[in-house]
Parts: structure tokens; sequence; C-alpha cells
């Protein structure tokens, strides 16, 4: 074949422009669809529960990932910081993800239980008050908007399509009773999601009100159980690494 | 022997070698392909003239500019 | 060719659609002037974060995709729709096919996925993909849109009077082309409910972040470079007045590009969840990705090889040329920041984000104005209103980019060290807020660099707004005699 013809035929252009360019992306991508090396083993990892989900939607309305990335690097210095290094695994209920590309603020894979739940919610409605020099812009509306769940079944069940275990059937319900034991499939069960999301937002003291059920108890629960479901002294040091 | 070949062809984790290898083969052929011949020469340079056939300014006059207009 | 000489005597006006050329030039302009405002704001909000003012619509988080969507999609998409369609036309010397309405819908299609996209952000509804941030109904939206973008840029080079597609063509195809399937793919999600405006992605995790940076790192190639490359392939030949200085260089320059951008996405996520050889393989390819860069701009440079006083007479190849050093500048900088070892320092700071900035303001914004400057005044049949103002404009746009570069540098290599600094102890040198105040100062510069470049873009407004108004007043007495009076 002559490369004039290449030149002269806008068909063969087209068909010989679209095999370059897929090349690449294929062999990057289709792989880590294939080989189950990619996410480590790991115990711990669940789906988000209602109330936490609804605050993760939050965190992406908000541009959260514009500033803060949700991905801790294998270096002593950040290491020392955050904590351990992010696993794959971690994020694999996480529709889209939210490493992020930019640390404007601190990255918080590891945030939960860091501070107090009050502290949180100060920090949310004014950083300045409690870091001066804070960039952040302040976000008082979380506290003061109640949270809209009317469509929070519509929600999972969405996530369920995309793979995320939530249950509808008993049948699903009952393995994750074994997979998760038995209060936390109760939350992930999506017929009693009103209930459960209600249920946990007024277990604690999110925002410091659980007479409502604010946007702030949503953001707080959410933030406060990131990177806090892997138990990382079960694991040899060393475990981690031949999944890199 | 040769099913050994077509297994490692087969394997997906080999992709990333195989179509390395076949884009490097493509890859100098279109260059060979480019800068070889010296008709060919003559004809590929002579399209960089095409933005200029219908201009409203006049076609531009340069030395470089031997190729002849269209073929 | 027997038909190209009846060509060249028929009016331009008449033989090519120049109507949706111009709609798309005049978008360019609105939405290059709106995006880099956002652009200024945000800025300043990381330098004084008052401005955030308490109002959700304008915080930081909210308006950043803004910014990049007017930037990219508005300024940026409508500067390609307007050049592709331009270049396409003439040098295929067919009229744009699809007639008047395909055309036109491409034009609204985009324009309102554009502004739709924008507000939707303000208001709280997005994907939180960066740069495909479009709910899914926009998606669907702008897909339609595409496929009517390809049928048109297609079709017409099917029609053309030339037996050979001239290289910018290749560009813009393959930008085309790879924008489709990196679209599709990268937004492939489930919506909440018909009637929702959310929707989750299909995929999680490490799948979804390498699908996601497959598409980032792919825009910018494709999108960003590729098609900016067709600009530049017509539009210095054109306003230095002599061919490209190397045709065959130019074909070896497409097949490159085109092949090794898309294996480089994944060094966005250097030292990451995702497996090491991943990450291995597209910093090598980054580092090739060199070559075909630098081939392209020394074939662009070299075009006015024996005409360098040009740079001295004629402001828009000035304009053209630095983007050129820009380019030069920018990819090699990439594939350096592309190394693990400079990566691991990198990555997270606003060194980052200076580079994305040296490629999109240097390269990509002055190319595309310079390729106005060059275009605007044939489409309304006269001559640019004021060569001086195009000087200022590019001597704002330069300070604009050195202020916003240098500064950038200055944070992100800073926090960087900072960040991994211990004392003698072998503890933590700095906290975290330490190297946010630090960072005060760059930022400050940093927005002045965007105020300088946002004037310049509003002086380019002004300055093409007057070279129209002047066309339309002396249209119907004496096109020629009028273009030759401005001088």
């Amino acid at each position: 074949m002559k490369h004039e013809s290449v030149e002269i035929n806008s068909g063969l252009l087209i068909v010989l422009t679209l095999v370059a360019i897929s090349i690449g992306g294929l062999v990057e991508i289709v792989p880590l669809f294939h080989i189950k090396d990619t996410v480590e083993e790991v115990k711990g990892v669940r789906p988000y529960t209602p109330l936490e989900q609804r605050g993760r939607d939050l965190y992406i309305r908000e541009g959260c990932y514009a500033c803060h990335s949700q991905m801790i690097r294998p270096f002593r210095d950040e290491m020392m910081r955050y904590g351990h290094y992010s696993l794959g695994a971690e994020s694999k209920y996480d529709h889209p993800f939210q490493w992020g590309s930019k640390r404007t603020g601190p990255d918080l894979a590891r945030v939960g239980g860091k501070y107090s739940d009050e502290w949180q919610t100060q920090h949310m409605v004014n950083p300045q008050a409690l870091v001066p020099d804070s960039v952040m812009p302040p976000y008082p509306w979380l506290l003061s908007t109640e949270l809209d769940y009317s469509d929070i079944e519509q929600r999972m069940i969405a996530l369920k399509r995309t793979g995320v275990p939530y249950s509808l059937s008993e049948e699903e319900f009952r393995r994750n009773v074994e997979e998760y034991g038995e209060e936390m499939a109760k939350k992930l069960h999506i017929p009693n999601a009103k209930a459960t999301l209600e249920e946990q937002a007024k277990s604690r003291n999110w925002d410091g009100d659980p007479s409502r059920v604010t946007e702030m108890d949503a953001m707080v629960a959410y933030l406060q159980m990131l990177g806090t479901l892997v138990d990382f002294s079960q694991y040899e040091e060393g475990y981690f690494a031949k999944f890199r | 022997m040769i099913t050994d070949v077509f297994a490692w062809l087969g394997d997906l984790g080999n992709s990333k070698q195989l179509s390395l290898v076949i884009f490097f083969v493509t890859f100098v052929a279109i260059v060979l392909y480019v800068f070889t011949g010296k008709k060919r020469k003559e004809r590929l340079e002579s399209y960089k003239n095409i933005p200029f056939l219908d201009d409203d300014e006049g076609r531009p006059v340069s030395k470089d500019n031997q190729g002849n207009k269209n073929p | 060719m027997s038909t190209s000489a009846a060509v060249a005597t028929a009016a331009p006006a008449e033989q090519y659609n120049y109507d949706i050329v111009k709609k798309f030039s005049i978008m360019a302009l609105v939405w290059g002037v709106l995006g880099m405002l956002a652009g200024v704001y945000i800025a300043s909000e990381l330098a004084w974060p008052f401005l955030n003012f308490n109002t959700p619509e304008i915080t930081f988080g909210r308006l950043r995709p803004v910014h990049t969507t007017l930037v990219i999609f508005g300024f940026g998409g409508s500067a390609l729709f307007a050049t592709s369609y331009y270049i396409v036309q003439r040098t295929c010397q067919a009229r744009l096919w699809g007639g008047k309405w395909l055309p036109e819908f491409t034009f609204w299609g985009w324009q309102v996925g554009v502004g739709g996209g924008a507000i939707l952000y303000m208001l709280g509804f997005t994907q939180g993909r960066e740069y495909a941030e479009f709910v899914w109904q926009l998606d669907l939206a702008i897909t339609v849109v595409w496929v009517a973008y390809f049928l048109v840029f297609t079709m017409t080079l099917r029609n053309r009077s030339q037996p050979h597609i001239y290289v910018a063509n290749w560009f813009f195809m393959s930008f085309i082309l790879a924008v489709a399937l990196l679209h599709i793919f990268n937004n492939l999600a489930v919506p909440v409910s018909i009637t929702s405006l959310h929707s989750y992605s299909l995929f999680s995790g490490v799948q979804d972040a390498m699908t996601q940076w497959w598409y980032g790192h792919n825009a910018v190639g494709f999108f960003l470079t590729a098609a900016f490359l067709g600009m530049m392939y017509y539009f210095v030949p054109k306003q230095a007045g002599r061919p490209v200085y190397s045709y065959r260089l130019s074909i070896v320059h497409f097949w490159a590009l085109s092949f090794l951008y898309m294996w480089a996405g994944t060094h966005h996520l250097h030292w990451t969840a995702i497996p090491d050889w991943t990450s291995t393989l597209a910093a090598t390819f980054s580092i090739l990705l060199l070559l075909p860069s630098w081939g392209g701009m020394i074939n662009g440079i070299m075009t006015l090889s024996g005409a360098w006083e040009k740079l001295r007479t004629d402001p828009i190849m000035l304009f053209l040329i630095t983007a050129l050093a820009f380019y030069g500048m920018s990819t090699f900088e990439g594939p350096m920041m592309s190394l693990k070892s400079v990566n691991a320092l990198s990555h997270y700071t606003d060194w980052t984000v200076g580079h994305v900035h040296s490629g999109a303001l240097g390269w990509v914004a002055m190319v595309s104005m310079g390729s106005m400057y060059h275009m605007v005044p044939r489409l309304w049949g006269t001559t640019i209103y004021s060569l001086k103002l195009i000087y200022v404009h590019f001597w704002l746009a330069t300070i604009g980019i050195v202020l916003y570069i240098a500064s950038l540098w200055v944070a992100g290599i800073g926090q960087g060290l900072m960040l991994r600094a211990f004392d003698e102890y072998g503890n933590l040198a700095y906290t975290f807020i330490e190297t946010v105040t630090f960072m005060h100062l760059p930022y400050v510069v940093r927005a002045i660099g965007g105020m300088f470049f946002l004037a310049g873009m509003l002086l380019m407004v002004y300055n093409l707004y007057m070279t129209i108004v002047g066309a339309r007043r002396t249209v119907g007495v004496n096109a020629p005699a009028a273009a030759v009076a401005h001088g």
C-alpha cells in the first residue's frame, strides 16, 4: 500500500488514524480490567452507607477534588504526614474515583478520625477561624441546608448497576450479612435506605444538632470514615508491595 | 514450538511488547517511505503549496519552492 | 486542476461558508474573555480567600471547572471549529458540506453545551471528573454535535477539488476521532434516573482513574495539541507567505504524534495505586513524545527560515512563532515532569498548574490569537484595525505568561521541597499550613500574571471589534480600497 493512497483517501486516513490512536489506550487500560492483581485482597473495604454516599455526592458537588487528593503515595514524608499509603482496593467502590491531582489543601485519604466531628463542622463553616492562614473557602450552607435524600434509593440502585454490592433482594442481603456483618448489611440494604440514613445521622452528633439531618451531617460522616476501613496492623510489612 | 509463539501472542499481558514491535516497524516504514526516493520527495514537497492555491493574495515566491504546482 | 482556476476567480465569501466561521470566531472571543475572567477570579481566591464571599456559586471548587470548561471547550473549542471550517474549505477549495443547517447545528449545539455546562457547575451539578464535568445529558448532546462535526468535516474533505489532503486537515481529523473516543469512553455512567442530572461513573477506583487520565492526558494531546498543530500548519505558512519548511517532516510528525500520545496518560498517576509497569511504560512514551513535539516545533519555526525579519515587522508572526517557542518549552518540561523521580516532587503541586498554563497560554492561546488576527480581517474582507494594539497585546500576554509560570515554579517546587523536608530528629520540618503560608506571595504574582493576560485578551476583542465594525461601514462602498486604507 502506498502512503499516497492515505493522503488522497479520506476513509483510509480515518481508519489508520483510529488504529494509531487506539493502540496505546488499549494496551494501557485493557489489562487492568483483566488482571486480578491490580487490586489488593484486603479485608474491611465496604460500600458507603447511604449517609456517607450522600456526603460523597456533596464532596463532588462542591468540587473538593480540585484542591484535595485522596491518594497517599508510598513516600516517607507522605506516610508520616497522612498515614499508610493508599491501596487500590480502598477506592474500589468510588464512582467516580476522587484521587485528585492537586494538593492546595492536604490529602484527605485518611482524614477519618483525625479530628473531632465538632472540629470538622466548625472548620467547614469557617476554616480561617481554626486555621488562620488557610485559603479554603467557607461552606456555611452545609450546616443550614437540610439534606435532600429523597432519591437515595435510586442513587443506590444506580450504584448497584455499576457493581457496588448494595442489596435489594433477601438473598443479596444475606450475602452482605456474611460479608460485612448484620449491622452494616442493614445499612447497605436499599429498601431500608431512608430509615438507616436518618438513623445514622442521628446516631452521632455530626454537626452538633441531632434534631435535623443537614448536609453537614452527611459531609462529616463521609470525612470521618475516609481511610478507616482497612486495619493495617493485621497485615505483615511488605504484604501490599507485591501488588504494585 | 509454534504453539508457544501463538500462546505468547494470545496472552493479553504480552500485548504491550507486541504492540511496541508493531508500532516500531510501522513507524520505521513510514519514515523510510517518506524520506527515500527523489521523485517521492518532489511530489510530497509539492503539497506544501496547497494553502496558497486559492489565494486571493497571490502565490508566494520563495527559492525553496521548487515543487511543481500540481501533479 | 481545471477547477482551481475557476475557483480562484470566484469571490471567497460566496465560494465558502464564511458565516459559520465568523460565528465561531466571535464566540471564541466571548468565551475567551469569560473563561480567563473566571481564571483570574479563582487565582485571586487562592491569594485572597475572602473573595469566596460565603457564596456557593462562586467558591473555588465550583468556579474552577467553569474556568477550565470555558477556556478549553469555549475558547479553544470555538477557535478550533472556526479555523478547521476555514482551513478545510480553503485547502480543499470546496464549500462546507451540510448546507446551512448542519454547520449551524454544530454551532448552537456547542455553545449550548459549553454555556449550559458552566451554569450547571455553579449550581452544583457535575460528574466530578476533571475536564469532563459535564452532566450526562450534556455529554449525550455533545456526542451528537461531535458526530455532526465529523460528518461536516469528512464530507467536505470528500468534496475537495484537490487530489491531496493538506496535512493540517490530517491533524484536525485525528483530533475529531480521538476526542470522540475519549469523550465516549470516559463518560460511561449510570444515571440516577432519566430526570436526574446526577449519574455515577461506570468504572471505579483504579480502572476509573486510568480511564480518566487516559482521557485527561489525551484531551491535552489531541484537543489542545494536535488540533492546534493543524491551525499552525495552515496559518504559519500563510502569515509568513511561504510554504511550510518540510512537508515530509510534517507527515512523520503526524503519525508519530498520533501514535505516541495515547500511551503516555498514566504519567498523571505515578506512585499511586496503579501497577508499576503502567507508570514505567507511560514515562518511557512521554520521553519519546519529545521527538515529534520538537519535530513539529522545528518545522513551524523553520518555515520562517530566510525571512526572520518578519518577526520585527509583523506582530502576528510574533504571536505564532512565540507560540511555537512555548510549545517547545512545555513539551520539554512535560516529559521531564513525567520522570518518576521528578514527578514525586512535582505532582500535586502548582508546578503542574504552571506547566499546564505554559502550554495553554503560551501555545494554545497564542497560536489561536495569531490565527484570529490573520483570519478575522480576511473573513470580513478588510484589514486589521491596529497593528500597534497587536504589539501591545503581544507584550501583555508574554509578560503575563512569564509572571504566571515563574511564580508557580516557585510555589510548586518550593512546596514540594518543604513537604519532604525533615529536621535533624527525622520529623517533618514543616506542617502543611506552613507551605500554604509560603505560597501566598507566588499566588499574588500568579493572579497578577493572569490579569496581564486577560488585559491583552480584552485589547484583542477591542481591536477585532473595531476591525469588524470598520469592515461593515465600508462594505458596499469599495471593499478592496478600504482594505488598503487601514494599513
